[in-house]
C-alpha cells in the first residue's frame, strides 16, 4: 500500500510460516480450533484492517497459543474469554455479525480477560512485518546504514527549517 | 578486571551502573578510589542489541513486578508496570534519547518562585544553580551535547519540519535542541545514522551512554571491579549507623556480602527507596536513613503525555533520531497561564508497534484501526513538565515478596490539580502546533510508564524535609549516598539525565575530597 520495504531486526526470528486453508489449526499447541477461531473474530473485530489478509491475524492466534502454553493462567484466561463471547448472545461469538460482535465486547471491556485479549492482539497484531509494511513502518535499519541516506529528511510538503535552527 | 575481596572494607560499593553510578564509578576511579560496582542486569554489547522494539523492551528493562495505586491513569493502564527502567550494565542510558537541557534558577528554588501551594509539598534544593553549573559543563563536555562545545545540532528530521512548521506559525521557538548523540565525530564515538533505534540499546554508539563511555573508562583506570548480574537486596550498618556492607545475590544465585567504606545507591527511583525501606534494623526500624519517614515520599514522575496526529501526507517519522526537537517558550514559570512550573515540548516518534501499544491504551474498534493505519502519515510530540510533589505520592512495601525476598514495591500517585491544569494547557499547545501544521486529526495520548523517576529520596536543607544533604548524602548515615534520579529536590521540567550526570560528578569531587581528609 506504501510502496516501503519493511524490515524485521536480522538477529531475530522471521514471522512463522501459516497456511492459507483451514489446516492452519493444526500448527496450534493447545489452544481447540473453536477457541482459535473465536478468538481470531474477536482479534479481527477489535483491530479491524480490511486491507490486511487472514494471515495476519492468525499469526496473532499463534501467538496467542505459546502464551497459553507456557502459562495455565493465561489459558484459562482465554478459555473464560471464549465461553462469555460465546453465551452473550442466542448465536456462537463468531457467528455473529460485526455490531453484535462489537456489543458482546464492549459489555466485557472491564473484565481481566478482555483486557489480555484486547491487550495481546494489539502486542502481536502491529509487531508483524507484514502489517508494518502495510503501514508504513520500515522498521529495523541500522543493517541497512540507518535513515541517513535513505529519506530522515524527504518530507517535501512543508518548507526546510533554516540551517541550524 | 582487577578483583576485590569480599572482606575488603576499603571498597566504596556503588549499586546501579546508569546515568548516576555509572558516571560516579567512572569519577571515583579516576581519582583512585577503589569501587566495586554492582549491576542486576547483564552486561551486553552492541552486538547483542537489536533494532526492534519489543525485542529491545524485553532485552533490557527492569520486569520486576511492581504494584499501583492513587487515581493516576497509569496505575490503571500498566497496573504491574507503573514506572519503567532498565536493568542492563548501564542502565536506562542504554535506552534514553539523549535529550539535555538543564534546570534553571526558577525551578532550584520552586519553594520560594511558585509559593505555598495548597496539597504540594515543595522546597527550594538545597543547593544553588550556581553552585551546580560548573558540573553541567563538565557533564555536557563529557556527554557530547549538541550545541555546547562547539559541536553543531542534529539536523532536522521529517518529525522536526513539521513541529517548526506548526511551531512557527504560532510564533513559538523551535530547534532540533541539545542531545548527547553526535552530529559529527566526537570522543572516540561516531555520528548518528539516524538510525531511529536509541531506544534499544543504540548498536551504533552515536549517543552517550555509561555503557559505551563511563564504564569502559572506569575499567581502563584499573580501580574498578564490575559485578553484572549482582542484585543488592540488604544494605548493612555497623554498631556506630554506618553503612558496612551490601548483600547481593550474584549470577549463580548465591548469596554475597560485599563489605564497604561508603555505600551509594543508584538504582533508579523505585529500588533505592524499596532497598533503603526493606533495610530495615533495630536501630532504624523503618528502612535505613528514613527515621523521618521521607524514604519512597514525595516521589515524581513528570507531567509525561504525548499528542500524535495525522496529516494528508507522509511523514515517516520512524526515520532519524527521535527526539530531535524541542520548544521551550513554557518552560519558565508564568502565573498567568494558571499552574506553577513549566513544561517542555519535545519532538517524539515511536515506531508502529509502540505507537499501537501507547497511542491509548484499551482503545480498540474501527476508530482506532483508522487512526493507526494512517502510521505514515503521523508525527508526534512529547511533553515533559514539572509534577507537585505531594507526601501521599511515595512508595511502598507490599506484604508480597519478590524471587529474592525483597518486598514488591507499591506505587502510590494521585494527580495535583496543578498537575491536571499543566496537563490540559500543555495538549492544547501540542495539538494547536499540529494543527497549525495541517493536521487532520490530533490524538492527545496518555502518559506512559514513568520513564522520568524523581525525587523519592530527595535532597533538603533541614533533615526533616528530606533524605539527602547537598552532595546526596543521608543526613542520618554518614557514608551513604544517593547518585540517581530519586535525589532531585523537585523535579523540573527537563529531561533528568543530564542532572543526574552533573550531580555525580560533583558527589564524586565531594567523596574523594572527604575520603582525603580521612573522614569517609
Amino acid at each position: 500500500m506504501t510502496g516501503i520495504k519493511a524490515h524485521k531486526d536480522p538477529k531475530l526470528a522471521p514471522p512463522p510460516d501459516v497456511a492459507e486453508g483451514p489446516e492452519w489449526e493444526h500448527t496450534l499447541a493447545l489452544l481447540d480450533p473453536h477457541v482459535a477461531e473465536t478468538l481470531l473474530s474477536a482479534a479481527r473485530t477489535l483491530y479491524p484492517h480490511d486491507g490486511l489478509p487472514e494471515r495476519v491475524y492468525r499469526r496473532v492466534i499463534l501467538h496467542f497459543d505459546r502464551m497459553a502454553a507456557h502459562a495455565p493462567a493465561a489459558a484459562q484466561s482465554f478459555a473464560e474469554f471464549v465461553d462469555r463471547v460465546d453465551t452473550a448472545m442466542p448465536l456462537p461469538f463468531r457467528d455473529l455479525s460485526e455490531s453484535y460482535r462489537v456489543s458482546v465486547l464492549k459489555g466485557l471491556e472491564e473484565s481481566a480477560a478482555f483486557r489480555l485479549v484486547q491487550r495481546s492482539t494489539v502486542r502481536f497484531l502491529y509487531d508483524d512485518v507484514e502489517v508494518w509494511q502495510a503501514f508504513g513502518y520500515e522498521g529495523a535499519s541500522v543493517h541497512l546504514g540507518g535513515y541517513v541516506a535513505r529519506g530522515f529528511n524527504d518530507l517535501d510538503w512543508l518548507p526546510d527549517p533554516p540551517a541550524g535552527v | 578486571m582487577t578483583h576485590y575481596e569480599f572482606d575488603d572494607a576499603g571498597v566504596v560499593v556503588i549499586i546501579g551502573s546508569g546515568a548516576g553510578g555509572g558516571t560516579l564509578a567512572h569519577e571515583l576511579t579516576r581519582r583512585g578510589v577503589e569501587v566495586v560496582l554492582l549491576e542486576a542486569g547483564k552486561h551486553l554489547t552492541s552486538e547483542d542489541f537489536v533494532n526492534d522494539e519489543w525485542g529491545g523492551y524485553e532485552m533490557l528493562s527492569w520486569l520486576d513486578k511492581r504494584t499501583a495505586s492513587g487515581d493516576w491513569r497509569v496505575g490503571r493502564d500498566h497496573p504491574v508496570t507503573p514506572s519503567w527502567s532498565c536493568q542492563v550494565v548501564g542502565g536506562t542510558t542504554t535506552h534514553w534519547s539523549g535529550c539535555c537541557y538543564r534546570l534553571i534558577e526558577d525551578e532550584m528554588r520552586a519553594r520560594s518562585v511558585y509559593g505555598d501551594i495548597p496539597g504540594a509539598s515543595l522546597i527550594d534544593w538545597p543547593i544553588a544553580l550556581a553552585e551546580l553549573a560548573p558540573y553541567y559543563d563538565l557533564a555536557e563536555a563529557r556527554m557530547g551535547v549538541t550545541r555546547t562545545n562547539g559541536l553543531p545540532g542534529l539536523p532536522a528530521n521529517n518529525n522536526f519540519k513539521v513541529m517548526y512548521a506548526g511551531a512557527t506559525a504560532l510564533g513559538l521557538n523551535a530547534s532540533t535542541g541539545r542531545q548527547a548523540i553526535n552530529s559529527i565525530p566526537y570522543d572516540g564515538r561516531p555520528a548518528t545514522i539516524q538510525d531511529g533505534f536509541t531506544v534499544t540499546g543504540d548498536k551504533v554508539g552515536s549517543r552517550w551512554s555509561t555503557l559505551n563511555v563511563e564504564i569502559p573508562r572506569a575499567l581502563a583506570t584499573g580501580k574498578l571491579e564490575l559485578r553484572p548480574q549482582s542484585r543488592a537486596v540488604f544494605i548493612e550498618h555497623d554498631a556506630a549507623g554506618r553503612a558496612c556492607g551490601v548483600v547481593y545475590v550474584d549470577a549463580a544465585g548465591t548469596r554475597q556480602r560485599q563489605k564497604a567504606r561508603a555505600v551509594v545507591l543508584a538504582g533508579n527511583c523505585v529500588e533505592s527507596s524499596r532497598l533503603l525501606l526493606h533495610s530495615a534494623s533495630g536501630m532504624f526500624p523503618q528502612g535505613l536513613a528514613n527515621s523521618h519517614g521521607n524514604v519512597g515520599r514525595y516521589y515524581l514522575r513528570h507531567i509525561i503525555q504525548t499528542v500524535w496526529s495525522v496529516f494528508d501526507k507522509p511523514v515517516n517519522m520512524h526515520r532519524g533520531e527521535i527526539m530531535t526537537g524541542m520548544i521551550d517558550d513554557f518552560v519558565r514559570h508564568d502565573p498567568a497561564r494558571g499552574f506553577a512550573g513549566g513544561y517542555y515540548v519535545e519532538l517524539n516518534s515511536m515506531g508502529l508497534p509502540t505507537t499501537a501499544a501507547f497511542l491509548d491504551p484499551g482503545w480498540w474498534g474501527r476508530d482506532f484501526a483508522g487512526v493507526i493505519e494512517q502510521y505514515a502519515h503521523m508525527a508526534g510530540m512529547l511533553l515533559s513538565g514539572e509534577d507537585m510533589p505531594q507526601a501521599g505520592n511515595r512508595i511502598t512495601l507490599n506484604d508480597e515478596l519478590d524471587a529474592f525476598g525483597v518486598s514488591v514495591a507499591n506505587i502510590h500517585y494521585d494527580e495535583h490539580p496543578n498537575d491536571l491544569k499543566m496537563r490540559s494547557h500543555g495538549y492544547k499547545t501540542m495539538s494547536a502546533i499540529h494543527q497549525a501544521a495541517g493536521a487532520k486529526r490530533s490524538v492527545e495520548a496518555p502518559a506512559y510508564p514513568a520513564s522520568h523517576n524523581l525525587g523519592s529520596n530527595r535532597m533538603s536543607a533541614r533533615a526533616e524535609d528530606g533524605v539527602l544533604d547537598g552532595h546526596g548524602r543521608s543526613h542520618e548515615v554518614p557514608n551513604l549516598f544517593i547518585a540517581d534520579g530519586s535525589a532531585f529536590a523537585t523535579g523540573g521540567a527537563c529531561n533528568p539525565t543530564l542532572t543526574i550526570v552533573a550531580l555525580a560528578i560533583r558527589q564524586a569531587e565531594f567523596m574523594a575530597g572527604r575520603m582525603a581528609a580521612g573522614d569517609l
